[in-house]
């Protein structure tokens, strides 16, 4: 830190002690702040958490697949890259260093799949396939750490992100989402975490949904829920 | 193009009621957010219990500002992040000036962000020859266009599809389109570039976690993601009010803020960034600078009515619930946070010499109150500005003047006030109003259009100029309630 920079916390904190001082014997009267109208209109409840998660995640534009284990995953995966292949938007593809994504991408029909091209090459590829570390049903989103695989950028440049999710790594809410990701000793957090809920949009012309303006265009993501019988929620 | 100050609002307001454009284009963005932002608070079944729990956290912060921003920046040095300390914009540019000039820096790219607009940091850039990039689509065409944001969510909001196609054809050199698609994907291929080559990515910060020293920045376009992950440094600016306690903290707040803003659940990205990258060739910046900026908001924890203002998380959802705001828009406010959030801050941030006009930009309707995730509120806050006018005349410099002709408006709301407490005096005066208003009348108004009032009253003209007034009724409401309810019980 600076001189300059410790100069002005010191005045910062200052600022902040008196202004905290002298606003101690003021009295004040909260006004009683009109509840907000409108009756709630909550979910039934009668989905599972990832039949809740796939809706969620489709509502904001993604597509969403589940396969009961690895295999047809990896099935659906190859159907998918054969689809966007048949547009024109499937030629490279760019996988992250999970071993997952390295088995499902084994049967994938193309000569051009490489393991985390660098940034500046990242730029030229159609498709990245990633794994997630957990998926929060209530709202449909990933979430990318940045500690258990090198997906940062492989999810984020090109036009097509398709996620790898486990549905044992689905929880309810972001506040589960939250407190697995805490830690009591801040250095053990992971440096940098990504939440992704559905395709880079924007609106910013006349209002106009547009997709894809920075991030991926599309967003397909595939569950594997290989958990035996007795552990999935049985309102299928 | 020259841009306005707060100084001059009523001539702006007025100027903004002439632009048929821009008064379609708030109406659809306004009334668009608001319906959204309506139907998302409608899908959780405990909003009013959030909106407590949020206004608490950012209370109890608050109150310990300064223990909560010591945690934090102790936690976030732990993990690599550099602390930096600005008193005023002057300090904090001067910040990031250094930075860049230590790198070497030509291209700076930006995610938008309040606090850099409220520094003025893209011109400070500039001014040492580095350009500085927006790269949030609306940031960004209002930047090649040379204006200001008029929307804290959608900045460009009062630009045409046509105006913004001739503005890329003209500095992009692009085809003529005026398909939005294709301009979105035009403004991809060139922030693209520049992504590729920036050598700092500079961003705002939602909120700062004490106990984590984490960062949490949120987005839908995918360009904060870029501007955190790409460059070598990320710059992070961060007011000193953004701090929250804990990382659970965090839930509250992403529920209430996407569904304030934009009406959704969730935005479409959420970066949570603690400190530095543990392995050097992990992805993303090797260097995290976190600006800590104060430029007036300690100042605003001297008085619990004042101290509401720093609860703010910048939604928006004031703006598009206020009558004024949808009428007039952003640039009016002449201040980079306009609308009723605006017209209490701005005053706060840049003294109320320059923006006396801003605390009576509103008709205490309540409607900002009413949305509010945090329950700031703002006619508390209006008042308390007004109060502080009247009180201190030369901290207003049109009240002040005001104040020394309209002895006879003091006069008058004396008066008013007194038949106002007394019932009978009240009805008796309504029950005189109506039979002499019949010399002011015209049609069923009274007041500009048609009447005399404002001919052959003087004083009351310049009230008129502006308003018409219903006629008050023969039969008053309490007579009528009288009525309605002697034929029952």
């Amino acid at each position: 830190m600076t001189n300059t920079s410790r100069a002005a916390r010191e005045a910062i904190m200052h600022s902040i002690r008196s202004s905290l001082a002298a606003s101690q014997g003021i009295v004040h009267t909260p006004h009683t702040i009109v509840p907000d109208h409108g009756e709630p209109i909550v979910a039934d409840g009668s989905l599972s958490p990832i039949e809740t998660f796939c809706a969620r995640l489709e509502s904001v534009g993604g597509h969403c697949h589940i396969a009961p284990d690895e295999e047809a995953a990896a099935r659906m995966l190859s159907a998918i890259i054969t689809d966007l292949k048949a547009r024109q938007a499937g030629k490279r593809i760019a996988l992250s260093d999970s071993p997952t994504v390295a088995r499902l991408a084994r049967d994938i029909d193309s000569d051009e799949i490489d393991v985390c091209p660098a940034p500046h090459d990242l730029f030229n590829y159609d498709v990245g396939i990633t794994a997630t570390q957990a998926a929060i049903a209530e709202t449909g989103t990933l979430v990318l750490v940045a500690e258990n695989e090198r997906h940062r950028l492989v999810s984020l440049l090109p036009p097509v992100h398709i996620a790898i999710v486990h549905a044992r790594n689905v929880v309810l809410t972001i506040a589960d989402a939250l407190s697995q990701l805490r830690c009591d000793d801040p250095q053990e957090m992971s440096r940098a975490i990504t939440f992704i809920t559905g395709p880079s949009r924007t609106a910013d012309i006349e209002l106009t949904l547009t997709v894809g303006v920075h991030g991926p265009k599309e967003l397909y993501v595939i569950v594997i829920d290989d958990r035996v019988a007795d552990n999935k929620p049985s309102s299928v | 193009m020259d841009h306005l100050t707060s100084e001059t609002f009523d001539a702006n307001a007025r100027a903004a009621l002439t632009d048929s454009q821009l008064r379609g284009a708030l109406k659809n963005v306004t009334s668009l957010f608001g319906q959204r932002r309506l139907a998302a608070v409608r899908s959780v079944s405990n909003w009013e219990e959030l909106r407590s729990e949020a206004r608490r956290i950012k209370d109890e912060t608050l109150l310990n500002l300064d223990k909560y921003l010591d945690e934090f920046t102790a936690k976030a040095e732990a993990c690599g992040a550099q602390i930096h300390w600005a008193r005023d914009a002057a300090e904090a540019n001067e910040i990031v000036k250094t930075l860049a000039r230590e790198r070497q820096a030509r291209l700076v790219v930006k995610s938008k962000s309040m606090t850099t607009e409220e520094i003025h940091l893209n011109a400070a850039l500039e001014a040492i020859g580095v350009e500085a990039l927006e790269t949030d689509l609306g940031e960004y065409i209002i930047q090649l266009a040379g204006e200001t944001p008029s929307h804290i969510i959608a900045p460009a909001i009062h630009k045409t599809r046509y105006q913004i196609a001739d503005l890329f054809v003209e500095k992009l050199g692009i085809a003529p389109t005026d398909d939005v698609v294709m301009l979105t994907a035009t403004a991809r291929r060139v922030l693209r570039q520049k992504f590729a080559a920036a050598d700092v990515g500079i961003s705002g910060v939602n909120f700062g976690v004490a106990e984590t020293g984490t960062i949490l920045i949120l987005e839908n376009e995918g360009n904060i993601r870029l501007t955190t992950s790409l460059p070598k440094i990320h710059i992070a600016v961060m007011g000193i009010e953004k701090v929250i306690p804990r990382f659970a903290d965090l839930a509250v707040f992403l529920k209430l803020l996407p569904r304030s803003g934009t009406g959704q659940h969730l935005t479409s990205y959420q970066s949570l960034i603690t400190g530095t990258k543990r392995t050097t060739d992990g992805e993303g910046p090797e260097q995290l600078h976190i600006i800590l900026l104060d430029n007036g908001r300690s100042k605003m924890l001297a008085h619990p009515t004042t101290r509401q203002s720093l609860a703010c998380i910048r939604c928006g959802a004031c703006l598009n619930a206020c009558p004024v705001y949808q009428q007039i828009g952003g640039h009016a406010y002449g201040s980079v946070y306009p609308g009723p959030i605006g017209a209490v801050i701005t005053p706060q941030l840049i003294g109320l010499k320059k923006s006396s006009q801003l605390p009576y930009a509103s008709s205490l309707c309540g409607a900002c109150r009413e949305v509010c995730p945090v329950k700031i509120d703002i006619p508390e806050l209006l008042l308390h500005l007004r109060a502080e006018i009247k009180r201190e005349p030369a901290v207003g410099r049109q009240e002040s003047e005001g104040v020394a002709k309209n002895r006879g408006e003091q006069l008058a709301f004396k008066f008013w006030a007194m038949v106002m407490m007394r019932p009978r005096l009240y009805e008796f005066s309504a029950r005189v109003g109506h039979l002499l208003q019949r010399f002011i009348k015209r049609g069923e108004r009274i007041g500009k259009v048609g009447g005399l009032l404002g001919r052959i009253a003087p004083p009351l003209a310049a009230w008129t100029s502006a308003r018409d007034l219903r006629p008050i009724e023969a039969e008053s409401f309490r007579q009528q309630w009288r009525r309605e309810t002697a034929g029952r019980s």
